[in-house]
């Protein structure tokens, strides 16, 4: 059969650069390694890996072109264009596309790479050979993941360009692709003509999506740095020369790492409907961790670069980020976290290759570690105990001991793998890791507060109280006030509360009389200011969260068990107005625009003579997806000290016809046949049968005294009352009367038609008033406080890194 | 005993507490069948399973919108009721896969959270024509 229409030229260029770049990467990393060793002909080497690397990058800019030439022009013969993207999707989500799949994203990664290492190649100077030779290294496993080649039945990578959706055996069989016509004897489909793509996962559809995700990879990348500088120092013997070069580079990955993983939290906050911009979900953890322990690696770097003092671990942080990187890399990528998480990604086989290229940095390190371990000084004189290296190494081993706790318990699904166990983490895994964290959290925002005011070596402790006493004062005066304001009664985070002010006045005052205000020394005070405002915000929105939909009516469902008090879940009938937390809420409507159906909800504040005014009105909306599944979306008042926070759970997303004048109309009945004592579901109560009866006051019915009558007991309760029905069961010689019973109050009417005589059940049938089927929506509303305090203390924390990385930059040359 | 060491032994007791916590019974659910959760009430499963679609579902959110019953069917094929304390979640028809998260009550399934597997959402959905 013959195919027309597809575009199998592309495929073909974009292959070659992917091969192009795979060799390039080996052969870089080839000829930087001989041009690192010491001999006549590392020049010559240096010059080949050079021009060696740069192919590299030339080729994966190739690769990146290629496939946005593919997604842009709908390409969808090849099976990841036909993935990712439908010719509906906004031409802006296009980046999104690009790195939804597992080939996209580990590109992302590469071209980060390339770019860090074109800059290093003009920069690093006598470091350039040992360092780029890891760093090129790294690319051949990177560039590997896309080659998509069969080596003795191990099939390595996947490429974009080579997969092609006929080839897909699962749609060997679909019409589309078998039927054909016959034109001049030649089988003939054109399929391409007809086709669309499946489309881009409607959580990705989202602003943030198109900006966390290169941040977030810009981070990882440029952990391989410091990496790359240690293994460089232990290769080359020389232990401590490579601190200083690789120390912008490492503040830089805590800045950028940084807003990236809190990047994530603010599109989980915006889009994703969990309420919170935090979950511990193992994504989120595994992302936090290597920013943890980077955190820690530029902070002993610093003590090396003053005080040259434990070195040793400072070399083993800086393996252990980059390892932790990867480890990120495969924990998400290879599927093991199965059903633990909703935004890891779907297996594509290269689970053996992704611990290949974990287990390769991680022996190298530890090897290079062991050879080394003699040359490391040997440490004559032990750190002061109030001295700022002291306690500097104190804050990060409690950076570390943080990580292993998150990293441990998220990685329960590997644990279950290699022990054969059968774990899930806690439902209740949000409080598990807050509690375990709220200590490390107190110990290193106390440690912020206090660090600067060490001096290194040793601190006269009379001076140093004295200097410290003023922002503790001012700090506890704060806390209290805060305490009294928020009406904090936990008190651990009233502890964790005053640490955190603590440490975000203390680097103030320290900024202020210590360095004059002089902005550009105090990189260091302006970015703990914002670490602490980050915990502050974080602290505060969460455990003050205020979930104002919770269903406060009291009413008692018996027997349907209320172990869990899980009613975030509030129902508003349209029209109607209901109270919650401060606000009077209605439902005003739904709307269509193109895919999205928003649902309109007035919020309204009541004055003291019951007048209501309109505050604001939010649409939280659903995202129709016939092909991926319905995704509703919240929508969130901001306010200087709240945000307001409304997302729908469930809702009709159907438009019916407006009914006319038929609201005392009945709608169609629906039968039930039950028991005593079981239960039926109006729309707007519940109905118990609780038992029949005969004698009743017959002249009532106006019954003769040979007629059979039968009632059924019916009680109906609804949110406030509690209501009775008993339609009557009439037989009359050899006729049957049905009488029915209404309740007004809630438009119902309920019919006994039959009583089963053989198993005791009886037949109720119930009509509803058309009224009754008012449109409705099931949400959820919370109010974060403060929450700006976290999202302004991101915003402090990178223009002080950046400030850092400047000075540190000034150092350099 | 040097500073060093003695901050080396405090982070190995924190590490062991932390491999501790995360292996011992109290801080994590297990994943089970509906048999094994009923033999230990109270204590939290997940249990994985698909949906009976031929039973009734009940979500009658004018009467209670944090309840939700339906049947499911575990991985060993044994059936049993379930009461997710939740709003019925968007879909749920087209779930693959759902992973319960509560614990058995009275030969009830009481589940405080769902986890759904749609299939749609990430691998399944076959090329189809242009409308």
């Amino acid at each position: 059969m013959e195919y027309i229409g597809e575009h199998l030229g592309i495929g073909k260029v974009g292959n070659i650069f992917v091969i192009l770049s795979f060799v390039f990467a080996l052969f870089a990393s080839v000829s930087y390694f001989f041009a690192a060793k010491d001999n006549d002909d590392s020049a010559s080497w240096k010059r080949i890996a050079r021009i060696a690397f740069r192919i590299h990058g030339f080729a994966v800019f190739g690769i990146v072109c290629t496939m946005f030439a593919m997604l842009y022009n709908h390409y969808f013969e090849y099976e990841y264009v036909w993935h990712h993207s439908n010719k509906e999707m906004p031409i802006r989500y296009i980046l999104s596309c690009f790195w939804e799949g597992q080939e996209g994203s580990f590109l992302l990664w590469t071209f980060w790479h390339v770019v860090i290492g074109l800059v290093l190649q003009r920069t690093a100077k006598k470091w350039e050979s040992p360092v780029m030779a890891t760093i090129s290294l790294v690319q051949v496993f990177l560039a590997s993941m896309l080659l998509g080649i069969t080596i003795f039945n191990y099939h390595l990578g996947s490429n974009p360009f080579t997969v092609l959706l006929r080839d897909n055996p699962d749609f060997a069989n679909i019409p589309l692709l078998t039927d054909f016509e016959l034109i001049d004897g030649h089988k003939i489909n054109n399929y391409i003509s007809k086709i669309d793509g499946r489309g881009l996962n409607p959580l990705l559809q989202n602003y943030w999506m198109t900006i966390h995700p290169p941040t977030l990879f810009l981070g990882f990348a440029l952990t391989v740095v410091p990496f790359a500088y240690a293994i460089a120092g232990l290769w080359k013997r020389d232990l401590t020369e490579w601190l200083k070069p690789a120390l912008p580079w490492t503040f830089a990955g805590v800045t950028v790492l940084g807003v990236g993983v809190l990047m994530g939290g603010a599109w989980a906050y915006e889009a994703l409907s969990f309420g919170g911009f935090w979950a511990w979900d193992p994504v989120e953890n595994a992302s936090l961790v290597p920013w943890l322990t980077l955190v820690g690696t530029a902070h002993l770097m610093l003590i090396n670069r003053n005080k040259g003092q434990s070195l040793f671990i400072t070399f083993g942080f800086a393996i252990l980020t980059f390892i932790l990187i990867l480890y990120s890399t495969y924990l998400t990528r290879s599927g093991i976290l199965g059903e633990t998480s909703v935004h890891s990604f779907p297996t594509a086989g290269m689970s053996g290759q992704l611990l290949a290229y974990l287990l390769c940095f991680l022996i190298m390190g530890i090897v290079l570690l062991i050879i080394n371990w003699k040359n490391f000084p040997k440490q004559t004189e032990e750190e002061g105990l109030w001295s700022r290296e002291f306690w500097m190494l104190v804050g990060a081993i409690v950076l570390l001991v943080s990580s292993f706790q998150i990293i441990f318990y998220t990685s329960i699904p590997v644990w279950n793998k290699l022990f054969g166990m059968n774990k899930a983490p806690l439902k209740e895994v949000v409080k598990f890791y807050n509690d375990w964290q709220l200590p490390f959290a107190f110990i290193t925002t106390l440690l912020i507060a206090v660090g600067q005011f060490f001096k290194y070596k040793n601190t006269d402790l009379k001076v140093f109280f004295k200097k410290i006493a003023l922002s503790f004062i001012v700090s506890m005066a704060l806390t209290i006030f805060m305490i009294y304001i928020l009406n904090f009664t936990n008190t651990y985070y009233s502890i964790l509360l005053f640490s955190s002010i603590f440490a975000a006045v203390a680097n103030f005052d320290y900024m202020i009389r210590v360095l004059g205000g002089k902005i550009k020394k105090a990189g260091a005070s302006i970015a703990h200011i914002g670490f602490a405002l980050v915990l502050l915000g974080a602290l505060i929105s969460t455990s003050k969260k205020d979930i104002i939909s919770k269903n406060t009516s009291g009413k008692d469902l018996k027997g349907l068990g209320e172990t869990f008090s899980n009613d975030d879940n509030i129902l508003l009938t349209k029209g109607d107005t209901l109270n919650m937390g401060k606000y009077s809420v209605t439902y005003i409507g739904k709307r269509k625009e193109g895919i999205n159906i928003y649902f309109d909800v007035n919020y309204f504040t009541k004055d003291e003579t019951g007048k209501l005014t309109k505050e604001f009105s939010l649409a939280p909306l659903v995202q129709t997806n016939p092909r991926m599944g319905n995704i509703a979306e919240p929508d969130t008042r901001h306010f200087a000290t709240y945000d307001v926070y409304t997302h729908v759970t469930y809702a009709d997303l159907d438009f019916k016809e407006p009914q006319k004048d038929n609201k005392d109309e009945y709608d169609e009945a629906k039968k039930y046949t039950i028991n005593k004592g079981d239960t039926i579901f109006a729309s707007n109560a519940i109905v118990i049968f609780d038992s029949l009866s005969t004698n009743l006051d017959k002249t009532k019915y106006q019954l003769k005294d040979s007629d059979i009558v039968v009632l059924a007991h019916l009680r109906v309760l609804d949110i406030e009352k509690k209501y009775e029905a008993t339609p009557a069961y009439i037989i009359r010689k050899n006729e049957i009367q049905k009488e029915e019973s209404k309740v007004d109050e809630l438009g119902l009417k309920f019919v006994f038609s039959k009583i089963n005589t053989e198993n005791g059940k009886i037949d109720i049938s119930l009509q509803e008033k058309k009224s009754n089927a008012r449109d409705f929506i099931v949400m959820q509303a919370m109010i974060f406080p403060y929450i700006n305090i976290l999202w302004i203390g991101c915003i402090i924390m990178a223009i002080g890194t950046i400030l850092a990385i400047v000075e540190r930059l000034k150092k350099v040359s | 005993m040097k500073k060093i060491h003695v901050l080396g032994i405090i982070f190995i007791a924190v590490a062991i507490a932390a491999i501790l916590t995360t292996l011992s019974k109290p801080f994590t659910s297990t994943y089970a069948s509906f048999a094994e959760a009923a033999s230990e009430t109270g204590r939290e499963f997940h249990v994985v399973g698909k949906l009976n679609k031929d039973k009734k579902q009940i979500y009658e959110p004018k009467v209670n919108p944090n309840l939700f019953t339906f049947y499911m069917v575990d991985n060993k094929g044994a059936e049993c009721e379930v009461i997710l304390h939740k709003n019925k979640p968007q879909d749920f028809e087209r779930s693959e896969q759902i992973v319960l998260i509560g614990k058995m009550q009275n030969q009830v399934f009481e589940a405080s959270d769902i986890l759904m597997k749609c299939p749609s959402k990430y691998n399944d959905g076959k090329p189809t024509a242009e409308k």
